[in-house]
C-alpha cells in the first residue's frame, strides 16, 4: 500500500501521533461523517452511504487517472473536457452508427486514451510544461466538442441508462466500475515496476533519468491513464443520466485534483494511490450530501464545502510536515548507504512547504 | 403533420411576414451573441431568432461564447469593431450582461438582451420572462392537485434551484415559495436541492434529498432540462410514476421543452411554466429594428413576458402555444 496508507517504512515502535498523522485524510473523513451523523443520525443509514459512494465514483474514477498524473509531479486540467468529449463521441458512434453499449464505452475509454496521447505529447515531446498543455486542452477538446454538436444536447439510448442503473449483487454499476479502477491502479502501482518507477520519478525526476528509467514513457504513461479514467467517469455519469449537454464536466477538473489531494496525493509528486482517490472523493461526496441532509441554506453550501476542504487540506499539510520531520530525524544517519528506488530518501531532502 | 401543427405554422409564416413587412427598409447587420445552445429553449429562441432576421432581408453575424462570460465580451467588441448595426444578445451572467451592455451603449451601438436579464434593467432592451409568476402559476397548479389529492395531509414539497446566481434561478424559487406558502396548512417546509444548472450537481444532491427524504409529494424544478436527471434518481425507486396510478409524484418544471411537452403527454409531469419564447424573440428583434430605424444608439425598456402554465388540464386547449410542444411534433426529440 502507498502513500497515506502506506505502512510505516521505517519500523518504528507504535505511535498514535504518528498513526494519526499517517492516516489524516481518513481521519477527516470519519470526523465529516460524524459530524452530519450528529447533526442527523439518518446520515449514517446504509442507504445514504451506498449512495454516497456511488455519486462520489464519478469523480472518483478521473481521481484515480489524476493520481497517476500527480505522482509524477504534473496536472492534468482537461479531464473536465475529456469528461465530455469521450461520451461524446461514443454517443455520436450509437447514434449514426448503431454501436452498442459496449462498444461506446470502449470508444469512449479510447477516445480518452487518444486525448491523453496528445497531452502526452506536447509535455514529453515538446517538453511544454504540463499546466500550460492541459490548460490549452481543456479548451481544444471541449471547443471540439461544441463544433460536432453546435452546442446542442445529446440524448442516449435507454440501453445506456439501463447501463448506469444496473445492479450487480446489489452493487450499482458505477460503485463496480470505481471499484475495478481503483483495484487495477493499486495492482499497477504497488506490485508493478512500472508503479515504483512512477513513484521514482514523481520523487526525483533527474535521478530516474539517470538511473536509466523510460521517463518519457512513464510521463506518457500517466496522461493517457487519466485521459482514460477521465473518459471512463464521463461514461459513467452520462449512462445514469441518459442526455448529455455542452456544460458536461465543466469545472470537474477542480473537484478532480481536489478529491486526489484531499486523500493524500501530493502536488509535489512522488507521494499518493489509488486510495487517495478513493478516501478524497469519498469526502468530497460526504460533504455535498451531508449539507443536502442537514438542509443548510443554499448560498451558505457552496461556502461551506469550500471551508471544510480547505480544512482538510490544511490539516493534510501539516500531516505532511511532520510526516516530513520524522523522517528526517530517522533517516538522516543512513543518507552514505545506497538506497533503494521505492525509499523516501529523495523526500528528506525537500524543505517542508511554506 | 397534424392540423393544429399546420395551422401554427401557418401563423408563424404569418407573424413573421408581418414582421418582415415592418422592418426598416434597409437591411441591417445584427451582431447575435449568444453564451451557449445547450438546451432545448436556447436552441429554439437561437432559432427563431437568426431565421426570421435572415429572412427579413438582414445579415446575422452569430458569436458562440460557449459560457465564457470574457470570451462574450471580446465577441461583442469584435462585432462594433466590425460595424454592425445593432446587438442581440444572450448573456452568461446577469452581471456580464451589465459591462457588455454597457459596452455597446458606450460605442453608440443599440443592443437587446435576450431572456436571461442584466442585475441592472435601466439600460438595453431588455426581454425578459417573469420567472416569478410563471414559476407561481406551475406551482400553483400542481399544489391544487396535491391538496385534492390528499386533503387531510401535510404535504412535503421539493424545489430543485438554479444558480444562484443567475437572476432566472432567484426569481423561479421566488415563485415557487409565492405558490406553496399560500397553503401552509397543507405543506411542510420544502426541501431545497441546489443544482447550479449543472446535471451532474442535481443527480448527486437530489438522490442524496431523495434518500433522506423518501416522502416526497410534489417536486418542482427550476429548469425542464433537468427531467432526465429526475428520472434517474426516481425511477430506480419506484417514484417515477404517471399521473393516476399510486405514488405519483406531483411535478412541475419551467422553460416549457420540448421534453417536459413529452412528458406531460405521458402523464409523468403535471405541468410546466412555459416562457413564450416566440414573443420574446420577436420583441427582441422589433425592437432593436426599431432603434435601429430611429436612429437610437442607446434604447432603454423592458420587455417582460407574461408567460403562462401549461398543465395537464390544459394541454388539449393550449399544447401548441408551447414552444417546446411545436418542436415535439416537428420531430425535435428524434434528431
Amino acid at each position: 500500500m502507498t502513500g497515506p496508507l502506506a505502512s510505516n517504512p521505517v519500523g518504528r515502535s507504535f505511535d498514535p501521533a504518528a498513526l494519526a498523522a499517517r492516516y489524516s485524510a481518513v481521519l477527516i473523513l470519519l470526523l465529516i461523517i460524524a459530524g452530519f451523523a450528529i447533526a442527523e443520525p439518518a446520515f449514517l443509514s446504509a442507504d445514504t452511504m451506498g449512495n454516497t459512494v456511488k455519486q462520489a465514483s464519478f469523480i472518483g474514477i478521473a481521481a484515480v487517472g489524476m493520481v497517476f498524473v500527480l505522482l509524477t509531479a504534473g496536472i492534468d486540467l482537461s479531464v473536465g473536457s475529456i469528461m465530455y468529449l469521450g461520451p461524446l463521441l461514443a454517443g455520436i458512434a450509437m447514434r449514426d452508427m448503431e454501436v452498442g453499449v459496449t462498444g461506446a464505452l470502449l470508444i469512449s475509454v479510447l477516445a480518452g486514451a487518444a486525448m491523453g496521447a496528445i497531452n502526452a505529447f506536447f509535455v514529453v515531446a515538446l517538453r511544454i510544461i504540463p499546466f500550460i498543455t492541459t490548460l490549452a486542452t481543456l479548451f481544444l477538446f471541449r471547443g471540439f466538442g461544441a463544433y460536432l454538436t453546435s452546442s446542442r444536447q445529446l440524448d442516449f439510448p435507454d440501453e445506456v441508462r439501463g447501463f448506469g442503473l444496473a445492479t450487480v449483487f446489489g452493487l450499482p454499476m458505477p460503485v463496480i466500475v470505481f471499484a475495478i479502477i481503483v483495484a487495477a491502479a493499486y495492482v499497477i502501482l504497488v506490485h508493478t515496476p512500472l508503479g515504483r518507477q512512477i513513484y521514482a520519478f514523481g520523487n526525483d525526476a533527474e535521478g530516474a533519468r539517470k538511473a536509466g528509467l523510460p521517463t518519457a514513457r512513464l510521463q506518457a504513461f500517466v496522461y493517457i491513464a487519466s485521459g482514460m479514467c477521465a473518459s471512463l467517469a464521463g461514461f459513467v455519469l452520462i449512462s445514469q443520466i441518459g442526455r448529455l449537454d455542452t456544460g458536461f464536466g465543466e469545472g470537474r477538473e477542480f473537484s478532480v485534483i481536489a478529491a486526489a489531494v484531499l486523500g493524500g496525493a501530493s502536488l509535489f509528486g512522488g507521494v499518493g494511490g489509488a486510495f487517495s482517490a478513493v478516501i478524497g472523493a469519498l469526502t468530497i461526496q460526504t460533504v455535498q450530501a451531508g449539507l443536502v441532509y442537514t438542509g443548510i441554506n443554499l448560498y451558505l453550501q457552496p461556502l461551506l464545502l469550500g471551508l471544510v476542504i480547505f480544512i482538510a487540506v490544511l490539516l493534510d499539510g501539516l500531516r505532511q510536515a511532520r510526516l516530513d520531520d520524522s523522517r528526517r530525524r530517522i533517516i538522516r544517519p543512513f543518507v552514505s548507504t545506497p538506497a533503494s528506488m521505492s525509499s523516501p530518501k529523495s523526500r528528506t531532502t525537500k524543505e517542508p512547504s511554506p | 403533420m397534424n392540423l393544429r401543427t399546420k395551422l401554427l405554422g401557418s401563423a408563424l409564416v404569418a407573424a413573421t411576414a408581418g414582421f418582415v413587412a415592418a422592418s426598416p427598409a434597409q437591411a441591417a447587420t445584427i451582431c447575435f451573441a449568444f453564451q451557449d445552445l445547450e438546451t432545448e429553449f436556447w436552441v429554439a429562441g437561437h432559432q427563431a431568432i437568426t431565421t426570421t432576421l435572415q429572412e427579413g432581408g438582414h445579415t446575422v453575424i452569430e458569436r458562440n461564447a460557449n459560457e465564457d462570460a470574457n470570451r462574450q465580451l471580446e465577441q461583442v467588441r469584435d462585432c462594433i469593431a466590425q460595424g454592425v448595426d445593432g446587438i442581440i444578445i444572450i448573456p452568461q451572467d446577469g452581471e456580464s450582461a451589465v459591462t457588455i451592455v454597457n459596452e455597446a451603449q458606450d460605442n453608440d451601438v443599440p443592443i437587446a438582451v435576450f431572456n436571461r436579464p442584466p442585475s441592472d434593467l435601466s439600460k438595453g432592451i431588455i426581454v425578459v420572462a417573469d420567472n416569478a409568476s410563471i414559476a407561481s402559476q406551475a406551482v400553483d397548479y400542481i399544489a391544487q392537485e396535491a391538496i385534492a389529492a390528499n386533503p387531510d395531509d401535510m404535504l412535503q414539497p421539493l424545489i430543485i434551484v438554479g444558480d444562484l446566481g443567475d437572476p432566472n434561478a432567484v426569481g423561479r424559487r421566488d415563485g415557487f415559495y409565492e405558490a406553496i406558502n399560500r397553503y401552509p396548512d397543507n405543506f411542510a417546509e420544502p426541501i431545497e436541492v441546489a443544482s447550479e444548472w449543472d446535471a451532474a450537481t442535481a443527480l448527486a444532491n437530489l438522490e442524496a434529498a431523495v434518500t433522506a427524504n423518501p416522502d416526497i409529494d410534489l417536486l418542482f424544478t427550476s429548469s425542464d432540462f433537468l427531467f432526465p436527471t429526475i428520472r434517474s434518481v426516481l425511477e430506480p425507486r419506484g417514484m417515477w410514476v404517471p399521473r393516476g396510478q399510486d405514488g405519483h409524484i406531483m411535478m412541475a418544471g419551467l422553460d416549457g421543452d420540448a421534453t417536459a411537452c413529452q412528458l406531460i403527454q405521458d402523464g409523468y409531469v403535471d405541468a410546466t411554466g412555459v416562457q413564450d419564447l416566440y414573443f420574446e424573440a420577436e420583441s427582441a428583434m422589433n425592437a432593436i429594428l426599431a432603434a435601429i430605424e430611429a436612429g437610437e444608439a442607446q434604447p432603454n425598456e423592458v420587455i417582460e413576458d407574461p408567460g403562462f402554465a401549461l398543465t395537464a388540464g390544459n394541454i388539449g386547449e393550449r399544447e401548441m402555444d408551447m414552444w417546446g410542444c411545436v418542436l415535439l411534433s416537428q420531430g425535435f426529440l428524434d434528431q
